[in-house]
């Protein structure tokens, strides 16, 4: 294992030192935990706070979408784990400007648990508090039960709208609202070539023969829907687009925006080498493109892949992704 | 029960329940962090602290939510943030109630059981403190009078918590141990059959 780590059990608060120091102006500690970082002017009076959290090793996600017109707070957990239901319920108190905290996240297990226990906490202090799961994992559920799905890099999307929404002084039924139309229209698939060494125990996040690709890999290394010889970056590409469009039923004369997504190791060339393939497979299908991002927005420490994600477009639903936002990993202006 | 009766049977009680602290915390080495012990203790403490501060005239469910607060926040753990949401859920079931009877406890109960099943992900036979909760909301929700009742759900908790001897723990750290959880009392399912243990030994059973 080659990492640029000190001891293994100091990476993550390392790393959140290390943040907070790059930028005081954006970003704190509101208590002494160092696993919980608010907006620097948290909380503001009045308007809804927005807390999201789950395991480190995929910045910018999910501390980097905390600022303005993005979230107000995270709870951060080990490397692929749950931060645990006290810190969820800590950066609860810290964001609460009066007007009700949404719980924002990706579906898995252990995140639920603790979110679902900090809003019992909330409720005992009297903070409202709601909760939207990001679910646009297409490969790990089929349609019929996408409830269960896992959130992976679209919940980029839903950050956007909610902190938008509360950012222009929406109550805290409209955020959850306008955060849930975005998880709906959201999908989300991925492709891996190579899994991450977990700095504490060394191990794999999955196993792959060399020259093999898995197609619907998760953001932690579960399993996909596809095994096999490595393809073309169109093939690839080709593979990822079919199954959003079928999933989000898009049709001639729809607009959409698009993600593609590095998973850490991937450079950016490559990046817009599939995104070229996406351009030119939408328009030939006469989907436009009302916004698109590509780079790194949901990670898995160093592990070779990549997703897209597609989300359906409307005008409100672009207005919110228009919004001006700012935090020392996202910018929108 | 009214209010200032209703507050002096849980001091009374949680008083009593701390005897149990360190059986608990020996059968939580075994199957889990050995917090519970602690979680208990502290947890007892502030609640009894709590409630000295609560103005008179409170109602059962501001009591059983102060309850929950203090307790949450004694010695913040996954099974103090259960038990107080549990409470939270139980304290709903006696809005504008301010005589708690027999009725009233299984309701809340109940309420709380569901409460931390659906939280927690688990179910009857997981080898969790649910296990208890369960029969003992069923058997106050069978008594005829307070006394009765409470024999009842004592005997409910404590036959749940023998069984739970035999089973395989499937939630928790105590999942971890697989099967060699078999043979190993459960901690949360005994803490339930101690509080209603101690319950009847702090007095004033609830009227029916």
């Amino acid at each position: 294992m080659k990492k640029i780590i000190n001891k293994p059990e100091d990476f993550v608060n390392e790393m959140i030192e290390g943040i907070v120091l790059a930028h005081p102006d954006k970003l704190k500690n509101p208590g002494d935990d160092p696993r919980i970082l608010v907006r620097a002017d948290a909380p503001v009076a009045g308007k809804v706070g927005i807390v999201t959290g789950g395991g480190s090793g995929h910045l910018p996600l999910f501390k980097g979408y905390v600022g303005q017109g993005l979230c107000s707070g995270v709870a951060i957990g080990n490397v692929f784990s749950s931060p645990s239901s006290q810190q969820c319920f800590e950066a609860t108190k810290a964001v609460d400007g009066g007007a009700g905290v949404l719980y924002l996240y990706g579906n898995y297990g252990g995140d639920v648990f603790n979110f679902d226990l900090a809003a019992d906490l909330a409720e005992l202090e009297d903070i409202e508090t709601m909760t939207v799961l990001g679910r646009d994992d297409v490969a790990s559920q089929p349609k019929e039960n996408r409830q269960e799905r896992r959130g992976v890099a679209g919940t980029l999307f839903a950050y956007k709208a909610a902190g938008a929404a509360a950012e222009r002084g929406d109550t805290l039924e409209e955020v959850a609202a306008a955060a849930e139309d975005i998880v709906e229209n959201t999908a989300t698939m991925g492709i891996g070539l190579s899994p991450t060494i977990l700095p504490t125990t060394g191990a794999l996040s999955f196993d792959l023969p060399d020259g093999e690709m898995e197609i619907g890999i998760g953001i932690h290394g579960e399993p996909g829907i596809h095994r096999g010889p490595l393809e073309t970056a169109d093939a690839i590409t080709d593979r990822l687009v079919d199954a959003l469009v079928a999933d989000l039923e898009l049709a001639d004369g729809d607009s959409v925006a698009v993600l593609v997504n590095g998973m850490g190791a991937t450079p950016l060339e490559e990046l817009y080498v599939m995104y070229r393939r996406v351009h030119h497979s939408l328009t030939s299908r006469g989907v436009s493109i009302g916004k698109n991002y590509v780079g790194e927005y949901a990670t898995s420490l160093e592990m070779a892949g990549a997703s897209i994600s597609l989300l359906k477009l409307n005008d409100d639903r672009l207005a919110l992704l228009e919004a001006p936002a700012s935090s020392p990993f996202f910018q929108e202006v | 029960m009214h209010s200032t009766e209703l507050i002096e049977q849980i001091q009374r009680s949680l008083k009593e329940v701390v005897k149990h602290a360190d059986e608990l915390r020996d059968l939580d080495q075994a199957l889990g962090d050995g917090d519970l012990g602690i979680t208990i203790t502290l947890g007892a403490g502030a609640v009894i602290e709590a409630l000295e501060e609560l103005p008179d005239g409170a109602t059962p469910a501001e009591i059983a939510r102060a309850c929950a607060k203090a307790f949450a926040n004694a010695n913040p753990s996954t099974m103090a943030a259960l038990v107080a949401g549990g409470l939270l859920a139980g304290s709903k079931t006696w809005k504008d109630l301010d005589d708690v009877d027999i009725a009233a406890a299984a309701r809340f109960v109940k309420a709380a059981g569901d409460n931390i099943a659906q939280r927690g992900k688990t179910q009857i036979g997981d080898k969790t403190i649910v296990d208890a909760i369960m029969p003992a909301a069923e058997a106050l929700d069978a008594g005829e009078d307070g006394a009765s009742g409470l024999d009842a759900a004592i005997a409910a908790a404590e036959k749940a918590v023998v069984d739970t001897r035999s089973l395989r723990s499937r939630r928790g750290r105590a999942a971890w141990l697989q099967e060699r959880s078999i043979g190993l009392q459960d901690p949360g399912a005994t803490a339930m059959w101690r509080f209603l243990e101690s319950w009847r030994t702090a007095g004033v059973p609830a009227r029916s």
